[in-house]
This record gives C-alpha cells, sequence and structure tokens, in this order.
C-alpha cells in the first residue's frame, strides 16, 4: 500500500494547470490590470510627439508591471494564505518551492501579456513601431522589471500577515509609485528628487524598458539601471520569503 | 515496508511542540496501527491540532520523533507526506476552480491516473456528480466536506488524518463519513481523527487518546477507559444518567471548566 514520491515536474504541471485555470477565471480583475496603461496611452494620443515613443510605451508597460505584482500577485497570495490554500498544498508530497514557482510562471506569463497589449495599442492608437531587436530586448527586460515589482510584493505579504492590510498597503505603494515616480521624473518636484525617483524602483525598470526599445541606444547608465534593477529584485525576493509565513495563525 | 493489519504506521515519540514560551505538546506519544480508527480527543486548545500539524510537517517540533510507515518526517517529509492523506480542519481550495478541476489537480499532484471513467465515479462515490462543474466556492459545507476527504484518499494512502471532520455536518452527512471511515479500515488503512464528539469516538474509534494541556491523560479502547474511571470521584460528580458515558470520564479527566 505504500506510496511513492511523486515526481516534481508531474506536480508542477498540475499546479500551473490549476494556477492558470485560477488567472482565467479571474480575468476581469486582469482586464484591469492591463486596461490601465492602454488608457493611459489612449490619453496620450495627442502628446507623444512631445514625450516621445519610448517615453510613453516604457511608462505604460512599467505601470502595468507594477499593476501585476503590487496588485494582482501579492494579492492573490494574500487570499490563499489567510483561506488555508497553501496550508492544503504543503501536505501533500510536493515541494514547498514548487507551488510559489507555479504561482510566478503564471505572473511572468502576464508580463509578456502586459509587453504585448501595450505594443499593440502603441502601435494602433498612435502607430509606434520599433526595430525587431528592440522588440525583443524590451521583452527580456519586461522580465527583469516584472522580477522586481513580484520581489516588492512578496515582500508585502512577507511582512504583512492580513490579507486585508496586504491589499490597502499595496494599493497605497502602487499610488504613490504613479504619483511620485511621474511627477519626480518629469521634475516637477525638484531636481534632486528627479535623480532619486531616477534610481528608485520606478525609475531603474522604466529606464531599462525605454533603452531596451531603441537596443543600438543602450549604454552604462542603461546597464546601471539593468543591475540596479536586479538588485531590488533580489534584495525584496529575499526579504520577502525570508519573512514570508505560509499561514496567518 | 510492508503493511499489514496491526502493524505501526503512525509512530510518535516524545513530541514537544512549542509557540514561543507555550508549550502546546509536551511528551506525547501514541502509534496508530493499520486497519484502526484512532480517536485524539481534548477540549479546546488541548494540543490536538498542534499535534497532527506536527505530523503533517506544518510545524516543527521541538523534540520527539515522527514516523509514518516507516519514513521519518524530519529526515524525509516528502516520503512520509506521499503515504498520508489529509483533510484539515478548515478546509479550503481555490475557489474557482471546479471540484472536477480540484480533483484533477490532487490527483495530479499525487501522479494518480485519473481516467474519464474514474473521475465519473469518484464523483458519483460522493455525489457529486451534478456539481463537478460547480465552482468550490459555491459548495455547500457538506459537499465540500466530502469532496476534502476524498482528496484525502485519492491515492490510497497508508494514514489518515482527519482533523474535525464532522463539525457543522448534518447527521446524515455525519453517518456517511463514519461509513467512509470505516470502509478505510476494513482497506487496511491507518485514521486518526480528532474529535469534540464523544458519540463519534464511542461509535468509530478502536482505541482513543483524551489530551489536556498538552498531554496524553489515557490511551485505550473507549469501552476499556470508561470501566478504568468508572469509579473515579471526579467522574462520578459530572455524571448526569447515572450510567458512566465516555463523556463523563472525558469531563471527570479534563475538568468542567469551559476552555477559550
Amino acid at each position: 500500500m505504500e506510496t511513492m514520491v511523486p515526481k516534481t515536474s508531474a506536480a508542477l504541471s498540475s499546479l500551473l494547470r490549476a494556477d492558470f485555470i485560477t488567472q482565467w477565471r479571474n480575468r476581469r480583475s486582469t482586464v484591469l490590470i492591463l486596461l490601465v496603461p492602454v488608457i493611459i496611452l489612449i490619453s496620450w494620443k495627442g502628446a507623444i510627439d512631445k514625450l516621445g515613443a519610448t517615453f510613453a510605451l516604457s511608462t505604460c508597460i512599467t505601470l502595468g508591471l507594477m499593476a501585476i505584482g503590487l496588485m494582482g500577485y501579492s494579492n492573490a497570495i494574500a487570499r490563499d494564505r489567510d483561506k488555508g490554500i497553501f496550508q492544503r498544498l504543503r501536505v501533500t508530497p510536493v515541494p514547498t518551492w514548487s507551488i510559489m514557482v507555479s504561482r510566478l510562471i503564471v505572473q511572468f506569463a502576464m508580463t509578456f501579456l502586459v509587453t504585448a497589449i501595450v505594443f499593440f495599442a502603441g502601435y494602433y492608437i498612435d502607430k509606434i513601431t520599433l526595430q525587431p531587436a528592440g522588440y525583443i530586448v524590451t521583452f527580456f527586460t519586461a522580465i527583469v522589471g516584472g522580477a522586481l515589482y513580484l520581489g516588492l510584493g512578496q515582500m508585502i505579504v512577507g511582512l504583512v500577515k492580513n490579507a486585508e492590510t496586504v491589499n490597502s498597503t499595496t494599493r497605497l505603494v502602487y499610488f504613490v509609485f504613479i504619483m511620485v515616480g511621474m511627477f519626480g521624473e518629469l521634475g516637477v518636484l525638484g531636481e534632486q528628487f528627479k535623480e532619486a525617483v531616477h534610481w528608485s524602483p520606478y525609475g531603474t525598470v522604466k529606464h531599462i524598458l525605454a533603452a531596451s526599445m531603441q537596443p543600438s541606444t543602450w549604454n552604462n547608465d542603461a546597464t546601471m539601471a539593468l543591475l540596479i534593477t536586479i538588485a531590488y529584485a533580489t534584495i525584496f525576493g529575499l526579504l520577502g520569503i525570508k519573512r514570508f509565513k505560509w499561514s496567518t495563525q | 515496508m510492508d503493511i499489514q493489519n496491526g502493524n505501526s504506521i503512525l509512530q510518535v515519540e516524545g513530541l514537544n511542540v512549542s509557540y514561543k514560551s507555550f508549550k502546546a505538546v509536551c511528551d506525547v506519544s501514541f502509534d496508530v496501527k493499520a486497519g484502526e480508527i484512532f480517536g485524539l480527543l481534548g477540549p479546546n486548545g488541548a494540543g490536538k491540532t498542534s499535534t497532527l500539524s506536527a505530523i503533517e510537517g506544518l510545524l516543527k517540533p521541538q523534540s520527539g520523533s515522527i514516523f509514518i510507515s516507516g519514513f521519518d518526517v524530519k529526515k524525509k517529509p516528502l516520503h512520509a507526506r506521499a503515504n498520508l492523506g489529509v483533510q484539515l480542519q478548515s478546509t479550503s481550495f481555490q475557489p474557482e476552480l471546479t471540484v472536477s478541476e480540484i480533483i484533477k489537480l490532487y490527483a495530479g499532484i499525487y501522479c494518480v491516473p485519473l481516467t474519464s471513467e474514474k473521475l465519473e465515479s469518484i464523483l458519483k462515490d460522493i455525489k457529486l456528480e451534478e456539481s463537478a462543474g460547480k465552482r468550490f466556492g459555491e459548495l455547500s459545507g457538506g459537499q465540500k466536506q466530502r469532496v476534502s476527504l476524498v482528496l484525502a484518499t485519492i491515492h490510497d494512502p497508508v494514514l489518515v488524518l482527519l482533523d474535525e471532520p464532522t463539525t457543522g455536518l448534518d447527521p446524515q452527512s455525519r453517518r456517511q463519513l463514519w461509513e467512509r471511515m470505516e470502509k478505510m479500515r476494513e482497506k487496511g488503512h491507518g485514521v486518526l481523527l480528532t474529535t469534540h464528539s464523544m458519540e463519534e469516538a464511542e461509535a468509530v474509534c478502536d482505541r482513543i487518546a483524551i489530551m489536556d494541556h498538552g498531554r496524553v491523560l489515557t490511551v485505550d479502547t473507549p469501552q476499556t477507559i470508561i470501566e478504568r474511571h468508572r469509579n473515579d470521584p471526579e467522574v462520578i460528580s459530572v455524571s448526569r444518567k447515572g450510567k458512566i458515558t465516555l463523556e463523563d470520564v472525558f469531563i471527570g479527566l479534563t475538568g468542567r471548566n469551559v476552555r477559550a
């Protein structure tokens, strides 16, 4: 009657299927996450020439990635922890890392989707086109940027136990990032603030996305922004994993 | 490991679990045999769920050993969990998934081949064939319990842990669950259940352990425990109908005070 330990790959594929179905069933919130960058692109339609195509696209992708990490991922994790869904999975013979990896793969798929939708919207609304290399490199940097915001979301669910508090905290952080990031970047809040925003999680992600849309213009500043983005993602992610509790009890 | 009726499939030895300075489980030892239903009884906060959580691997005990089907829970957690089926006290699965999808998920996790015929027969067995496409969040309490129990046994585990499985169930559903437990026993599974119902313990358990303040006070068959404590002054003083019941012994041993 003894049962053998099942293969991790088989368990992971079952978890992935379930997580993709869950994401699909929550498509209303997914659509809202995808809609924000598209609405911004539409509202900037007349100002694209002034702002620049890479500025518009990189801002919209950054906002989309932020929404995925802060609003989507962290709230789903907080809810499932609160309901005991993780505890039920943890008593099965799957390694606990595979439960989180499955969730993260779904979120990285969302990152691809938001990037693709911004590119489509940019083309149909503002007739923005990039060179093929620009599209390819941007998909890669979007993954790095997405990892930063997923790490930030992980850090919030690691530090905050209550699902409702996680919800309000992520909304607040999202709002602060948008307001301070966008106004700070434009220099409205002063030069020092502009510099601080440039190297903030908002600024570095936006910078690498903008630079990767024109790979020929990639410079040392962009490389530094990429390294800092990776550092942010690592610090947030590690802190979030270290402090994360699978149960609220 | 050869599992035969009467062999120990769960061995708990000198288990200690603490939450900061609070000792939830103190030096608990017991075993569950194949083909046996073992009940863990105790008032709220007695340490039942902490004991179960340590067996499930959800809690790290301060000391003591736990072996499931011969596998050390600390050293071989995945092997131990592969031989374990669990129904947690607060059952929850992704509310967006349908009953069929949840069954497929857990069958996949345990690498149990699941044909559409087998899925149908599982659904029929738990009388949810009409609700296969219903989302878990839309099911009634009893239906959720049935899904949870079928998932606990989908991989035919050696040991099944049921944490207060009949709480909130109507008498029909409770009887049905007892029958399922008895079927598991007939197949040679060991069942460890926690319950507040003395009626349930007497009706289905082969042996019981009464816990309080993190310690096991007594372990034996319900009838032997009643006989052993029949003449205890504390038990006689709480007896209501002249006849000593398991509930009288339980209250006599654990006290009249209501626990928080």
